[in-house]
């Protein structure tokens, strides 16, 4: 099955997606053609929409936890400001060299990491995170510390440029309808059976020859890729890089879209984000009622909602089908 | 040199028992449920915020006001029990979810703090204001004497508690087996709220030990809870003393980390330490606990 | 020809030993049993062979090489698979999934073809028609979409099975296939286990219900506090003293 048929497939068999799906896709046509200052918003939905399908895979496939997954956009995001803004590299390069260097600190990392369990892997994930934050933070001559990076230049080859709001919406929409596409692929895959397989009982899946210990690093470097992606993506979008754009903000922001769309369903991800995204009024400007409200809606969907949307729609269907 | 790596050890000492409090307060709600509430941060960082308010907008004394610090968090510690982590846990939700709900708990406290009190780091006075005392060359202020003092008194009382009170010992039951407990009549669930009354009064007294030394502000509560867990975890996530202990050396080496390698390696010393101990001895320098 | 060969096999949790020196040859064809009184250490062997866990002492060799202490995937990569005393399906998948899962050792692909369609195609076509075709040889075509945790304790059983041999082992273990089977349940079990004797695979399987094993298997091991006390064939077994100790007349109680 292609991925457009497996979502399609997916949105099939629980009725309210194919509504909910035209609806997103209305929306963004809608605010696409007025403009105006909803573009940024969007702007912001589709980076998270590519950073929290990757983390899907990783948690909610392969069910494994991580508060950390910040910690590659970060190594991603900086790398790609520092070379483009501060030494005038193209952004292509730059953010190739910054997806490298966060898969690398992924691989490093995934190893002795990922042979943990529970509240231990939470808590080493957490501390990843947190190290790159201090980082940022602290090695000034190259981040600039609080203060951060701006004058990011565009995404472009050359001399052409995407510059326009538009132009943006549309580069950012087409890597989150990528994103998707191949989270949806890898799902209906031999590798990702391996991953929910590994969710369902590791055991069991060893029994069948399922490497276990393999496949969870794969995952984890693939939620890494998208997050690091997301990362250098953010900041030639808005030009502008500091450490709280990735810093616990930026996990709870993830975990809220994860849990709002439905954690380990395709449609999901990329849904939770762009809700959690509209929700508020503003989004570039770091309100001061923004996290205390994405902290009590996280609190009041983890203890009323934890299906997210997708497990609202699924109360329609008498027998669910193929697990997604 | 040498006086200025004794005089860190010193100071590395004094705030690894702040931390060790903190991570008793981990050691209580994880023995009493299995849940790592990352909320215990804020306890922490309100312990010094109410005391302050006591002190400067009511005129409280000093000990009055930190007394009914540590008596308010306490409440809200089995506040934030009831209305996040019950509903959850009557649930049975897994523990990375209730781990995320006490995360988003510990954002929203600290963003009412910030609401209500605005972003200005605040501190406290000393609790004895006199210059510090001398002990073979190097200084040890009082309030060293106070959080040691303290310190040691705690694991006292709660040795005693667990060892002889009813009470305490209907904690241990609850913590080996909740069914077995409830089955002999044990209130499980008052046993929680017990858990995490217990849990916040112990960080708002590290909090109001520790403020005096350094300055409380909305946002340091994160910084003191995975100070507070990496001391949990050091000591082996059971006994109240294993807390101490792994309090202690992340105090230390802490301290030692910024004399050698310089104070922006703060965190990340703290951090490494963290990793190194779930990479290499999860069940920390005593053991996992029985 | 002998399949599994178990070589003076020991493992030890500290001072208990639950496995103590067990040397036993399993010829390949037929249903060999493990029988033994609760706590004879039967699931320990079970995971000493299929890497769950590594052996204190001794040696396991399959189809002629040495596996002692192989991880359970390289085991099972050889063609040694088990299914677990408490059934371990994947609970959130469906019935057709959980069986897919087990062409994994039988099908190539990662992430180049996951992203790309072409190449999946061809892959994903072959698991579902083989999939389907095992699902509807055991008998549960028609819950091919049903979640894997809501079927009744039977299924789930007969599933964990269909699962393990969409695998293709040589060598199939079962642990207490007919635990919590009712009757009618366990002749099918019992037709099921012949049919995949006839298919050339070899079984293996530990099991307390005597009158199920009497019926269905060629030779019995017997275990008893970690070692083996008879081998045989069921009627040998059957009179010997120490196994009739063992078991204190259950054996006679499962013929009555």
């Amino acid at each position: 099955m292609t991925s457009l048929a497996t979502i399609w497939a997916e949105a099939r068999r629980n009725p309210v997606m194919p509504a909910v799906w035209t609806l997103a896709a209305g929306l963004v046509a809608y605010v696409f053609v007025t403009g105006g200052y909803l573009i940024a918003v969007l702007h912001f939905a589709a980076i998270y929409v590519v950073f929290v399908t990757g983390l899907n895979i990783f948690m909610g496939y392969a069910g494994q936890v991580s508060f950390g997954h910040n910690a590659f956009a970060a190594i991603s995001g900086y790398t790609s400001a520092v070379l483009t803004a501060n030494h005038g590299w193209e952004p292509l390069p730059a953010a190739g060299l910054g997806l490298l260097g966060a898969l690398t600190c992924a691989l490093i990392v995934g190893y002795p990491t990922l042979r943990l369990r529970g509240h231990y892997l939470a808590m080493a994930t957490l501390a990843i995170g947190l190290i790159v934050y201090e980082v940022a933070v602290q090695w000034q001559a190259v981040t600039q510390g609080y203060m951060g990076i701006s004058g990011i230049p565009p995404l472009g080859i050359g001399r052409f440029t995407v510059t326009s709001d538009r132009a943006i919406l549309v580069l950012l929409m087409a890597f989150a309808l990528i994103g998707v596409l191949a989270a949806a692929g890898i799902r209906r895959s031999r590798l990702g059976r391996a991953f929910v397989a590994i969710a369902g009982s590791e055991d069991a899946a060893r029994a069948l020859g399922i490497d276990v210990a393999r496949y969870k690093l794969i995952a984890f470097l693939i939620s890494a890729f998208y997050a690091a992606v997301a990362g250098s993506l953010f900041v030639h979008a808005v030009g502008f890089v500091s450490p709280e754009v990735y810093g616990l903000h930026m996990v709870v922001l993830a975990f809220t879209m994860l849990y709002v769309g439905g954690i380990g369903t395709i449609a999901g991800a990329a849904l939770g984000a762009l809700v959690v995204a509209l929700l508020p009024e503003t989004v570039r400007r770091f309100s001061e009622y923004q996290d205390l409200a994405y902290g009590a809606l996280l609190i009041l969907i983890l203890i009323y909602a934890p299906g997210g949307l997708a497990s609202l729609s699924r109360l329609w269907s008498a027998r669910r089908k193929e697990g997604a | 040199m040498l006086e200025l790596v004794a005089q860190s050890i010193v100071s590395g000492i004094a705030i690894g028992c702040v931390y060790g409090l903190i991570g008793i307060g981990f050691c209580v709600i994880y023995n009493a449920s299995g849940i790592v509430n990352f909320a215990q941060g804020a306890f922490v960082m309100l312990g010094g915020m109410v005391t302050y308010v006591g002190l400067t907008r009511y005129g409280l004394p000093l000990p009055l006001a930190a007394l009914m610090s540590i008596v308010i968090v306490a409440a809200l510690g089995v506040v934030i029990e009831r209305i996040v982590i019950r509903p959850l846990w009557n649930r049975n939700s897994t523990a990375f979810v209730m781990i995320l709900a006490t995360l988003a708990a510990q954002i929203v406290i600290e963003r009412l703090t910030l609401l209500a009190i605005g972003d200005q780091p605040r501190t406290l006075p000393m609790f004895t204001d006199v210059p510090p005392l001398r002990i073979a060359g190097l200084a040890f202020s009082y309030q060293f004497f106070w959080i040691v003092g303290c310190s040691a008194l705690v694991i006292a009382g709660l040795a005693w508690f667990f060892a002889a009170t009813k009470t305490g010992k209907a904690m241990r039951a609850c913590a080996i087996n909740a069914d077995a407990a409830a089955l002999q009549g044990i209130p499980v669930s008052r046993m929680l709220a017990l858990s995490f009354a217990l849990s916040a009064a112990l960080g708002a007294l590290a909090g109001v030990l520790v403020t005096p030394t350094q300055y409380t502000a909305f946002n340091v509560g994160v910084p003191f809870a995975i100070s507070g867990f990496i001391a949990a975890i050091v000591g082996g996530f059971g006994r109240p003393l294993g807390a101490l202990v792994g309090g202690v050396l992340l105090g230390v080496g802490q301290s030692l980390a910024v004399v050698f390698l310089g104070a922006a390696f703060k965190n990340v010393a703290a951090l490494s330490i963290l990793l190194l101990f779930l990479f290499v001895r999860p069940t920390g320098v005593l053991g996992a606990a029985k | 020809m002998t399949l599994l060969r178990l070589d003076a096999v020991t493992r030890r949790f500290g001072g208990l030993v639950a496995v103590d020196n067990v040397s036993l040859d399993i010829a390949a064809q037929g249903v060999t049993a493990i029988i033994g009184p609760n706590g004879a250490g039967k699931t320990t062997l079970f995971n000493c062979i299929s890497g769950f866990t590594a052996p204190s002492a001794g040696r396991v060799e399959f189809a002629g090489a040495d596996i002692t202490g192989l991880a359970a995937e390289e085991i099972a990569r050889r063609g040694l698979v088990r299914t677990f005393q408490l059934v371990q399906l994947f609970e959130h998948l469906s019935v057709l999934e959980n069986v897919k899962v087990g062409r994994h050792l039988h099908t190539k692909g990662g992430l180049g073809s996951a992203l790309l369609p072409h190449r999946a195609h061809t892959i994903e076509a072959s698991v579902e028609t083989f999939a389907r075709d095992l699902l509807r040889k055991v008998g549960l075509d028609a819950q091919a979409d049903t979640l894997a945790g809501v079927l009744p304790y039977g299924q789930k059983r007969l599933l964990e099975i269909a699962r393990a041999l969409a695998a293709e082992p040589k060598l199939l273990m079962l642990d207490e296939p007919a635990a919590g089977l009712n009757r009618g349940e366990t002749t099918r079990l019992a037709d099921l286990i012949r049919q995949i004797v006839a298919l050339g695979v070899t079984v293996l399987l530990i099991e307390h219900d005597m009158s199920f094993v009497m019926n269905i298997a060629d030779r019995l091991a017997v275990l008893d506090f970690g070692r083996l006390i008879a081998a045989g064939t069921p009627a040998e077994v059957q009179k010997n003293p120490d196994v009739i100790a063992a078991y204190l007349g259950t054996m006679e109680a499962a013929h009555a």
